[in-house]
């Protein structure tokens, strides 16, 4: 009888965790589905690559960090940044037609989808660390999160080019 | 065997049609500007009739100065790894002066001819691209602190239109060296530049290749562009509308007409001819000569090219 209330309560805690588990990721991933966050150059980085410091809204500070890369990735895609600190200049979204998003649904959902192939083109630049004025408690709720992070912008051209998504400098010649 | 000659009937229509399918790629080339060679005193002076005129000495301030083969071959490389490579001018200049030297001492074996070279033939041979990449920086000093001022113009060479640009000023810095702030500079400023370069080719695909067009006559002609032929308009409306009828959504402007000559700019020819091959200036004023040469004007003419984008048609004679 013992046992069998044991199994019972492995396999409830089990299924919470699991159920809990799944909850967080949704919040996390309903928090970034509208892509609410800011961008910013933070340095000049290493030829190919771009420095920057990504803004991420989010009830839960552990959810605007882990959605920081992807933020950083779709910025770098999409929106471009008008500057940052001294000497950044500004850069231009690699997609200039905003309907590519809708256009190549299927492609940037499973790029964007969690632990999907956007992570081969990001990295953390400062070990995940986030610095004391980088934690920012907007309103009642909600928080605003800096990170820095490395974001492979060569290779995520190269990679949109293959996609057909944006054209080569060469293409037509 | 039929098989064999069924694929290669295949493959040869294929290569047929990537071949055509390609307009002609225009060249690009860093060249450091006037304002910079004259900074760092690369500059040959003459007297003009009393009047000094200065210009760079581009040869000279390759072999003098190391910075500015830094930021070229940077630059060079960066245009490569987008599918771009560019003409290194320190390369054309040392190929035009190995030529001269090599066409000089030609001879033909069987006559002992020299190479025949007119003297528009010695002006033309310089290092020129389709699009100059116009290079300036300057150091900026407040005490002991440093920051690079970076200018990047991408000039077409037929149209002196500016059609990409890149420029601003770096973060200054206490320590670090200036070939270190000047690769900062292009790492900078690169993505911006063939961004407004990409910007430039897609108009190009859209609205056609911009050239200069540019009609002039011999002095010895009888006509002029206000004659009259067979009852038809002058001349000069003549060009117009046959430019109106072959530029891509009949895009053109009429700068300059005079009896003696026209100058048409921001003339938008097609990348491809009705057969489907690339062309280029000449190729397309070649139709306009042509036309111009058959009846009712039967107007004999030469047709001078410079480059991708500009062509000249001088009326009265070849």
């Amino acid at each position: 009888m013992k046992l069998k209330h044991l199994i019972v309560s492995v396999l409830f805690i089990g299924f919470c965790t699991s159920v809990n588990a799944q909850w967080k990721k949704n919040k996390a991933n309903e928090d970034t589905k509208i892509w609410r966050y800011d961008l910013e150059c933070e340095g000049i980085a290493k030829q190919g690559s771009k420095l920057v410091k990504v803004w991420s809204y989010s009830k839960n500070p552990k959810h605007a960090i882990s959605r920081g890369m992807k933020n950083a990735v779709h910025g770098i895609i999409f929106k471009g940044y008008a500057g940052g600190k001294q000497g950044c200049t500004p850069f231009r979204a690699l997609v200039n037609d905003p309907e590519m998003e809708a256009k190549h649904k299927a492609f940037f959902d499973s790029f964007f989808a969690d632990g999907g192939a956007y992570l081969r083109y990001v990295s953390s630049a400062t070990d995940g660390s986030i610095a004391p004025g980088d934690r920012l408690k907007i309103s009642k709720r909600e928080y605003k999160i800096g990170i820095v992070v490395n974001v492979l912008t060569d290779q995520l051209r190269k990679l949109l080019e293959k996609e057909g998504i944006v054209k080569s400098l060469d293409s037509g010649f | 065997m039929k098989t064999h000659k069924f694929f290669t009937l295949i493959t040869f229509t294929l290569f047929c049609l990537l071949s055509f399918g390609q307009a002609k790629k225009p060249t690009l080339m860093v060249v450091p500007s006037d304002v910079w060679c004259n900074q760092n005193g690369y500059m040959l002076n003459f007297d003009n009739q009393g009047s000094t005129i200065k210009i760079p000495d581009y040869k000279r301030a390759f072999q003098e100065n190391p910075e500015v083969l830094q930021v070229i071959s940077q630059i060079n490389g960066m245009m490569a790894e987008r599918g771009f490579p560019l003409k290194n001018m320190e390369s054309a200049i040392k190929t035009m002066e190995s030529n001269a030297v090599e066409d000089a001492l030609r001879s033909s074996k069987d006559s002992g001819a020299a190479v025949d070279e007119s003297p528009i033939d010695a002006i033309k041979k310089a290092a020129k691209a389709d699009i100059i990449i116009q290079l300036t920086w300057t150091v900026n000093k407040t005490g002991p602190k440093k920051s690079i001022n970076f200018n990047l113009q991408g000039l077409d060479a037929y149209t002196d239109k500016q059609v990409a640009t890149a420029t601003g000023t770096g973060a200054p810095s206490f320590s670090a060296e200036t070939p270190v702030l000047l690769s900062e500079a292009v790492l900078a400023h690169m993505d911006n530049f063939t961004l407004s370069l990409q910007d430039h080719f897609d108009d190009m695909f859209e609205n056609g290749r911009e050239i200069i067009v540019r009609i002039q006559k011999w002095d010895d002609w009888d006509g002029d562009l206000e004659t009259e032929y067979g009852g038809e308009d002058e001349l000069g409306y003549v060009i117009e509308d046959w430019l109106a009828d072959n530029t891509v959504k009949g895009r053109f402007s009429t700068t300059d007409m005079t009896e003696s000559m026209a100058l048409f700019e921001q003339v938008r020819i097609p990348l491809y001819n009705d057969k489907g091959r690339a062309i280029d200036a000449r190729r397309f004023v070649r139709e306009l000569s042509k036309y111009l040469n058959d009846a009712p004007f039967s107007i004999p003419n030469k047709l001078v090219m410079k480059g991708l984008g500009r062509a000249t048609i001088i009326l009265g004679s070849k």
